[in-house]
């Protein structure tokens, strides 16, 4: 809990510490402190006690929360066997069961996590989970952004008191990545890993914006890779994916990662290249971020960047999901809604 | 990045790779593919379709307004259906103070969209009838035809600047101030290391690249300008920073005449998005917009009124009480590390952000400094993020402009200035700069690039593909040497070669292969298969699988007892709601469980597998432990809990537990949470929903801990709206992953088993558990014995009403492996277990 003004705060962190030490925990509302703060109120300028006001009620209630929480140990509850599979004098046809299965439902997110995931396990990459709390070391360092570069401000993250940061993108892995499968290469076996999980970017929640959503990423290290390795093992997968022949277009774009860098467009699958409103009437949908991994990154994970090249890229999980149900709102996802998940099987 | 493509055409036309851009859209696919996303397209030309040239022929007071006049004009007959009178003339009622007779002006036929109201709320000209008179349409002034914010008066039209020709009266209005314009906006993003293309001449000169033609750049840029020095205006020139300032040149000129722009120029300025001031900042402007290099000027007589004896410059870092007043009339109080350009007496602006208004130069400035610096990205980056200064110039110096162009671009505006508003130079030009270095060559060869392009080019190839966009190339063999042009300061490493070279020779010329790899199998993720297995089991149990955000808010953390501080506090968030790293899945799905029993949801189970923080755990590296969890939770209203089940809801928490852990192969006990004191803080904050007498705590049949199940304490319960039919488990994923196993068959006998139920009375306090266990210990010495199967399942469990006794019924299932089993045998194993019961537990067969 935050409180603008000091005082307030100060008062909040005295009565919680006492609060543990009260065996009636209603009596902290009738706190001295607390009630003095109420005293100042009608004595303090007018622009200030509004601010205050709102801190003082948001303390009151975060001590009633507190109240809330401990006043069980005071309600009489009774002991039940938590050992016994029902409970005593249950009438069989009322005893514990599972609902039907046809209610049940998986998120599509992780459905399609899944799908993806295994159409790059079938073409010879590991699977790697992703963090979700991580440090600026993985997040810019490890990844070729020098330290106070303005592209850093490219990727809004969110970070913590203590330092960390909440991942805007899955190629933190990169560097863990390049190490752990370095031996790989010295056995003549590429690095394929696909690495997925939660990232997020600090802005603001509207129908096209999340700040939660799901990224999935390759790497591919190996003697001689190259661009053309690099577009045919998306266009590969895009094609399992989508079940069908598609076009690839890449655009240079720039990622201080990757050295070149691209972005890369297939051609629409749902109306092929007609045009249609998954596709803005354009026939291309922008998906990948990708390039060949920067040798700076490489050295850093530790690969001989004068025998191996590699190239890596990632898409958006949830905008992959939103194009091929047709959702409309990405909020939807992480609402917790039961009409919107039990749509899915 | 604006770009307009008639400059574009202006540059190819005079310099540049003398081909110029007709068909716009070829050129956009071609910049997609080549160069960047185009995020927009605005067809300038567009906007005046129908606007004429006319001339007006007679200028009257209007009869009945003061401030109207009626005019005739003649457009040349350009215009199709329109009235007219007996000579062609067509009656326009004028308000603008400046309209006369003879003045050739911008004529709006009816019909045509007045160019400012496009984008807002199309106006759309027609004839109608002003205090009497018809008015035919409109003149229009320059703000009104989208070319300045001028709406002093209407535009005139001046032969010096469109000459004779275009000056005729029915001429498309178009045609003059290169307004036929189209202008592309190209993705900022994508030019983050280019400085140069922050400039219209790196972007034309990319775009001659890409057509595979050769560019040249302008002899002012390349060579520099011929410019001599005066001393009537002498000033001071210093810079304390040498580090955050490594170039920094001024320069004092006098006898300037401050004016409106040109047309064009103006015209231009607002294309790309730029406000007009005056001759001399839009002159500024124009070459930033050209060469990316942002350019300043002073008032000189300003600056010399707040400096001692002599007008001075010094661009240093901020002191305590540095307040600047800026041009966009915000006066702010400035800290080291800014940059700041001073007089020897108080600061005058922000360097490489933004002027101040006390040395703007305005319509009564005579004499001027003109400054070009270079200043460090990082520096202005910080300044900028520190106050919210977001201009053209942090754009443009935040990619890091190249050290080496300041004075070439510096000595251009002043040989313009000069030649166009016959200023000065009235000082020498103070350059203060390190020693620039030469910038590193580049060597490499042919296989290097076509290794990592999937290429098959020749060295030669590629020195053709550099040579286009004025690399300078030796090549000998496959080796190649490669010298940058000074504009290129991204160029470090053969792979930014590699980059330069595949994007003008055009990546969609490169065929697709895939790599190549042996047939050895991936290895599989054992904990992304372990949650799999989990979201199919309790999915098909009727479950609906949730995702719910990693951060809550501090209430949410507050209403189910966990202690914030033990949470991982985010610093930055824009949204209220995101303060901690969640420490525990459950309080996340509780939360959820309100809004689905309000949208009309009476009975639902709901689940989700993530991960949860806690500070007290960190791993080898120094990092949060992400502990990887799955949380459950089955709710049902009143009115279905009453009729569908008896009892606690902990039981279907419960059932569902037992039913994802059969799945996955572990057998659990349950152990009353009432003696349960977590050690650990991430423990006390995952047991903290839970009401203790009503839940238990997971345990293998070793005892490894797996997780918490139960109903929640009246406190949660209220805080979060829960019905009372609510119960929950989250468990630990490592500790299922690490006691899983999949195989627990059992061959199936040949002969028949036997049932036989067995009911058992207890003291009331005697659990569950130690009943069933009593039996099953009998059951298994037995089994050893005599080489039974069997399994036991309970059938009832009932206290009657007023005593103190526990009755619980279980069923053996019997089964022998070699032969049929008689009643005989199975009463005697009944009767033992019986008497074993009663000894061990003082029970009482029913």
């Amino acid at each position: 809990m935050s409180y603008k003004n000091q005082r307030v705060a100060d008062v909040a962190d005295l009565l919680k510490e006492r609060l543990s030490s009260l065996d009636d925990k209603k009596q902290i509302l009738r706190a001295v402190e607390l009630k003095a703060l109420f005293a100042e109120l009608p004595n303090m300028p007018a622009d200030e006690r509004a601010s205050f006001g709102k801190d003082i009620n948001k303390l009151k209630q975060e001590l009633e929360n507190y109240i809330n929480v401990s006043a069980d140990s005071r309600v009489l509850v009774d002991q039940i066997d938590v050992t016994a599979p029902f409970d005593i004098n249950s009438p069989v046809q009322m005893r514990p069961r599972l609902l039907s299965a046809e209610h049940g439902s998986s998120h599509p997110l992780m459905s399609e996590l899944k799908k993806v995931v295994d159409i790059f396990g079938r073409m010879g990459f590991v699977h790697m989970d992703s963090r979700q709390i991580d440090d600026e070391y993985h997040m810019f360092d490890s990844l070729n952004f020098p330290s106070g570069h303005p592209a850093r401000d490219d990727y809004d993250t969110f970070l913590t008191t203590d330092g960390f940061v909440a991942p805007a993108h899955v190629s933190v892995m990169q560097n863990r990545l390049q190490k752990k499968y370095a031996v790989n290469l010295n056995e003549g076996k590429p690095i394929a890993v696909v690495y997925t999980g939660r990232t997020f970017r600090n802005e603001d929640v509207d129908a096209r914006h999340e700040h939660t959503f799901y990224q999935v990423e390759i790497s591919y290290i190996d003697k001689d890779i190259n661009t053309s390795n690099l577009v045919a093992t998306f266009k590969t997968f895009l094609e399992e994916y989508y079940q069908q022949d598609l076009d690839i277009r890449i655009q240079p774009f720039y990622f201080p990662f990757t050295e070149p860098s691209f972005e890369m467009a297939l051609s629409c699958p749902f109306c092929k290249k007609k045009g249609c409103h998954v596709c803005s009437q354009s026939g291309w949908i922008e998906l990948l971020g990708c390039g060949m991994i920067n040798p700076n990154v490489m050295k850093m994970g530790g690969i001989d960047t004068d025998n191996f090249t590699g190239f890596a890229g990632g898409l958006g999980l949830d905008r992959l999901v939103m194009m091929k149900y047709g959702i409309e709102d990405v909020r939807h996802f992480e609402s917790g809604k039961l009409d919107f998940l039990r749509q899915f099987s | 990045m604006k770009v307009s493509i008639q400059t574009i055409n202006y540059i190819n036309q005079h310099y540049g790779c003398s081909k110029q851009i007709n068909n716009v859209d070829d050129i956009i696919k071609k910049i997609g593919s080549q160069l960047g996303e185009v995020e927009g397209v605005e067809d300038w030309g567009h906007y005046y379709e129908g606007i004429v040239v006319a001339r007006v022929v007679s200028c009257q007071k209007h009869p009945n307004a003061d401030k109207l006049h009626v005019c005739l004009i003649d457009d040349g007959g350009a215009t199709k259906d329109v009235a007219r009178d007996k000579d062609g003339y067509v009656e326009v009622v004028c308000g603008a103070p400046n309209v006369k007779e003879g003045m050739t002006v911008a004529w709006l036929p009816p019909g045509v969209t007045v160019p400012s109201t496009i984008s807002k709320d199309p106006f759309v000209l027609g004839s109608r009838e002003i205090r009497g008179v018809v008015s035919n349409g409109m003149l229009a002034s320059p703000a009104e035809l989208n070319i300045s914010n001028n709406h002093d008066g209407i535009l005139e039209i001046d032969e010096d600047e469109v000459g004779k020709e275009l000056k005729k009266p029915g001429t498309a209005f178009k045609k003059l101030y290169g307004l036929d314009d189209v202008v592309i906006d190209i993705e900022n993003k994508m030019f983050t290391h280019r400085p140069d293309c922050f400039g219209i001449l790196g972007v034309a000169r990319e775009l001659a690249g890409i057509q595979n033609l050769k560019f040249v750049s302008p002899k002012w840029y390349t060579k520099g300008e011929n410019v001599s020095t005066g001393n009537s205006l002498p000033i001071e020139v210093k810079v304390e920073d040498k580090s955050l300032v490594p170039r920094f040149i001024a320069v004092s000129m006098s006898d300037i005449q401050v004016m409106p722009s040109p047309i064009w120029l103006q015209s231009f300025l607002t294309r790309v998005g730029i406000k007009p001031i005056n001759n001399i900042v839009d002159l500024t402007n124009y070459y930033m917009q050209l060469t990316g290099q942002p350019l300043h000027a002073y008032d000189y007589d300003k600056v010399a009124k707040l400096s001692g004896s002599k007008p001075t410059l010094i661009a240093r870092q901020a002191t305590k009480g540095d307040k600047v007043a800026l041009l966009n009339g915000k006066t702010i109080e400035f800290e080291t590390p800014t940059i700041l350009i001073s007089t020897d007496k108080q600061a005058i602006g922000v360097g490489g952000i933004m002027g101040g208004s006390e040395t703007e130069v305005d319509e009564g400035t005579k004499n001027i400094i003109l400054e070009c610096g270079n200043f460090d990205m990082y520096n202005i980056r910080r300044t900028s993020m520190k106050y919210g200064l977001f201009t053209d110039a942090v754009t443009r110096f935040t990619k890091g402009q190249s050290i080496y162009q300041n004075d070439r671009v510096l000595k251009k505006i002043v040989a313009d200035i000069s030649v166009d508003y016959g200023g000065k130079v009235a000082s020498e030009i103070f350059d203060i700069r390190p020693e620039l270095p030469s910038q590193s060559k580049v060597k490499l060869n042919s296989d290097f690039v076509n290794k990592r392009l999937g290429s098959n080019l020749s060295s030669q190839d590629m020195k053709e593909l550099l040579e286009n966009v004025e690399f300078a190339v030796m090549n000998k063999g496959d080796d190649l040497i490669i010298d940058p042009p000074f504009w290129r300061t991204d160029i470090e490493i053969p792979e930014d070669v590699v980059e330069e070279i595949g994007r003008l020779y055009g990546y969609d010329r490169i065929k697709p292969v895939l790599p190549k790899r042996d047939t050895s199998p991936s290895m599989l993720d054992d904990m992304l298969e372990v949650k799999t297995a989990i979201r199919d089991i309790v999915s098909a149990s009727g479950a609906n699988e949730v995702l719910t955000y990693s951060f809550v808010h501090g209430d949410l953390l507050a209403k189910v007892g966990q202690d914030s501080e033990m949470a991982f506090k985010l610093s930055n968030a824009i949204s209220p709601d995101l303060q901690y790293y969640r420490l525990s899945l459950l309080p996340s799905l509780l939360d959820k469980i309100h809004g689905n029993t309000k949208a009309g949801h009476s009975e639902f189970a709901i689940f989700e597998i993530n991960k949860s923080f806690c500070k007290d755990l960190l791993d080898d590296e120094g990092l949060p432990v992400e502990e990887e969890r799955v949380a459950f939770v089955f709710t049902a209203d009143d009115k279905v809990a009453l009729e569908k089940y008896a009892g606690a809801p902990y039981y279907q928490a419960q059932r569902y537990l037992v039913h994802l852990l059969d799945g996955l192969g572990i057998s659990a006990v349950f152990e009353p949470a009432t003696k349960y004191t977590p050690k650990l803080n991430v423990s006390k904050a995952a047991f903290a929903p839970f009401e203790p007498k009503r839940a238990a705590i997971i345990k293998d049949s070793e005892g490894e801990f797996i997780g918490e199940l139960g109903e929640f304490s009246a406190g949660v319960k209220r805080n979060l709206k829960l019905p009372e039919f609510t119960a929950g488990f989250e468990l630990d994923i490592s500790q299922l992953l690490k006691l899983s196993n999949s195989n627990n068959y059992v061959p199936l006998s040949r002969f028949p088993s036997s049932e036989q139920d067995i009911s058992l009375q207890v003291d009331k306090n005697v659990s569950y558990e130690i009943v069933f266990n009593v039996v099953m210990e009998q059951l298994l010495i037995a089994s050893e014995e005599h080489g039974y199967r069997f399994k036991l399942t309970p059938v009832d469990i009932y206290c009657p009403e007023k005593t103190s006794n526990k009755n619980v019924t279980l069923r053996v299932k019997l089964t022998h492996n070699d032969r049929t089993l008689v009643t005989e045998e199975v009463n005697s194993l009944m009767n033992q277990i019986a008497e074993f019961s009663n000894k061990k537990i003082d029970a009482n067969r029913l």
